[in-house]
């Protein structure tokens, strides 16, 4: 029998993606490192990964199925691309973060439609709740379907909120659910896999020197001594999707470090030109409507609103003429803990901006000068 | 506002694309010229900038300053000139790679603190050309000292300054942004590609040009005359 349930538009069709062998850590953390690298394959893919427990990270549906032409297309790379760090995976699509693990499980892309007869028949055994379970089951309920059925209200006297929310689960109005989401996941990411960015050290240039550099850099060396050797400094380039990662100015004759990946197309990085200021210090930005409601970027990284008016730093609001964007800045983001994106904007005075969405803020980053 | 015109036919006999190359090093090895990247050629008498001199670009804040003057460093630091960068906060290092600057060769003091140009009139003793942007009022005793010291030193000055704060000499050529114009960004779509700016050139060299020309930053391509403009 179909429960008939109309899945809200609040919940979002998400693709799991579960490696059976990586759901529990070993001694050394290698199914930590592992799982990062998991990350980085469906990252290529979709940089809105989120990790939900070890081994087990989501992506948002539809971005990525209009880029390949179908979820099928999506499941498809999915698993080939994991296959080929070795490991098993499941690959599923339905809305919510708990129908896309029941369908990464079973293997399934789970229409919107078909959600509530999907659940029915799972077994009351998935929710992870053994007391509820052993005590429904007494009563004859052993299907999420049964639960669906059950009054919600008397559901919620006899066993509490929790059980509530297990019938919102099996009815398909939710998706969330206690204990599904392991917040540790992130943390234990950065301790294992941190970010270590030591580059090799630079073959030449500084070895030979001209006339020219022997002048400067005895140029250099006074202005040292007289205004500090933090003072006169060198650029140094490096490749990062973030465009303020891409260079660094370095004290004069601080060991010299290779130019990585000079040149290199960075998926998912801003086109060219880069921004020709690039804030040390980001400044508070705020973005509205042109009601002056704020703008802010959604969880499936677009904008909430038109933007017609920004103020920097509390200076007064000007009148924004173009924008572009946003772009996800999330290049590993699990492993620093800042998910990011990026929006250009133009005022109508012509000042073209970079703002930062960051902490559930703007900032200005960078600008066009 | 933006009507353009074909560049106007140079009065030197074109040089042949192949040699084209192998000319422009002995332009620079030339002792009293220092190259400019070919898309900001006619903005100067010389088609490249005089050693000696002192060249001002001036502008509104954040309308292209910072670009015009970092790009005129381009074809110098390339064709190996030693650059200095004085007062310049916070710089981008991918946009000036992207303009062409050869970043092997270029210091920066960003923060000199009040010393600002005590570092740019010592940087002089070492680069062959070096752009300040001033902090605060500059007294007409630190410009002039500077402007000596380029000449002094044969080198090339370059002052980027936003309009309420202007340099308080004359300089040999002066750059100013009068307007500028975006590319590529609509509501929400497309990416910021370049914007069209018009450069009013004028100064003592090359004599009260008075010209103004449109070109785009990051220069890519050549300047042209503005319509209308005398």
């Amino acid at each position: 029998m179909r429960i008939e349930c109309k899945v809200p538009l609040e919940v979002e069709r998400l693709v799991a993606i579960c490696c059976p062998q990586l759901l529990d850590e070993g001694e050394r953390g290698v199914e930590v490192r592992h799982f990062a690298a998991v990350l980085e394959v469906v990252e290529e893919l979709c940089p809105w990964v989120t990790p939900v427990r070890l081994g087990i990270c989501t992506i948002p549906a539809r971005g990525p199925s209009r880029l390949l032409g179908g979820e099928a297309a999506v499941v498809g790379r999915l698993v080939t691309g994991v296959r080929q760090l070795g490991h098993e995976v499941q690959v599923g699509v339905a809305p919510g973060l708990f129908g896309a693990l029941q369908a990464a499980r079973a293997g399934l892309v789970v229409p919107d439609a078909e959600l509530s007869g999907f659940l029915a028949a799972l077994p009351l055994e998935v929710l992870g709740r053994d007391e509820l379970t052993g005590t429904l089951a007494r009563l004859g309920v052993r299907t999420l379907g049964q639960l669906a059925r059950l009054d919600p209200g008397r559901l919620h006297e006899r066993f509490g909120p929790d059980a509530l929310l297990c019938h919102r689960v099996a009815t398909g109005h939710s998706g969330e659910l206690a204990g599904l989401r392991d917040p540790a996941v992130l943390r234990r990411l950065r301790q294992v896999v941190g970010r270590s960015e030591a580059m090799p050290a630079q073959p030449d240039f500084y070895g030979g020197a001209d006339a020219g550099q022997q002048r400067a850099a005895q140029a250099a060396i006074r202005l040292q001594a007289k205004l500090g050797s933090d003072k006169v400094l060198v650029a140094r380039q490096r490749g990062a999707r973030d465009p303020s990662a891409r260079g660094v100015l370095v004290p004069w004759g601080s060991e010299p470090v290779a130019e990585e990946h000079l040149g290199a197309p960075w998926p998912g990085g801003l086109p060219a030109p880069s921004p020709s200021s690039v804030l040390a210090r980001p400044i508070p930005a705020v973005l509205c409507d042109a009601e002056g409601v704020e703008v802010i970027v959604t969880a499936r990284g677009l904008l909430s609103r038109r933007p017609a008016r920004c103020s920097i730093g509390g200076d007064p609001f000007v009148e924004v003429g173009a924008w572009a964007g946003p772009w996800p800045l999330t290049e590993r983001w699990w492993s620093t803990g800042q998910r990011r994106a990026r929006l250009q904007v133009v005022t109508t005075d012509q000042v073209a901006l970079l703002l930062g969405w960051a902490t559930g803020r703007w900032f200005l980053d960078a600008l066009y000068d | 506002m933006f009507a353009s015109v074909p560049p106007r036919a140079s009065t030197r006999p074109a040089i042949p694309a192949a040699l084209a190359g192998r000319v422009r090093p002995l332009v620079a090895a030339s002792s009293r010229l220092i190259p400019v990247a070919p898309a900001l050629e006619a903005l100067f008498p010389d088609r490249a900038l005089r050693r000696g001199t002192t060249t001002v670009v001036r502008g509104p804040a954040g309308r292209g300053v910072r670009t015009l003057s970092l790009s005129m460093l381009s074809a110098a630091s390339a064709a190996g000139h030693w650059c200095g960068v004085v007062g310049l906060a916070d710089p981008g290092i991918s946009a000036m790679a992207e303009l062409g600057l050869d970043l092997r060769r270029v210091v920066f003091i960003p923060d000199a603190g009040g010393d600002w140009a005590t570092a740019a009139a010592e940087l002089f003793d070492g680069v062959d050309l070096v752009l300040v942007r001033p902090s605060g009022v500059v007294s007409h005793t630190v410009a002039r000292h500077l402007m000596s010291k380029a000449r002094e030193r044969k080198s090339v000055l370059v002052v980027a300054c936003s309009t309420p704060r202007p340099w308080p000499l004359g300089p040999e050529l002066e750059l100013s942004l009068c307007a500028s114009r975006w590319r590529g960004v609509g509501g929400g779509h497309g990416h910021l590609v370049s914007r069209e700016v018009e450069v009013e050139v004028t100064g003592r060299r090359g004599a009260d040009r008075g010209e103004r020309l449109s070109l785009q930053l990051p220069a890519g391509l050549g300047a042209h005359r503005v319509q209308g403009a005398s």
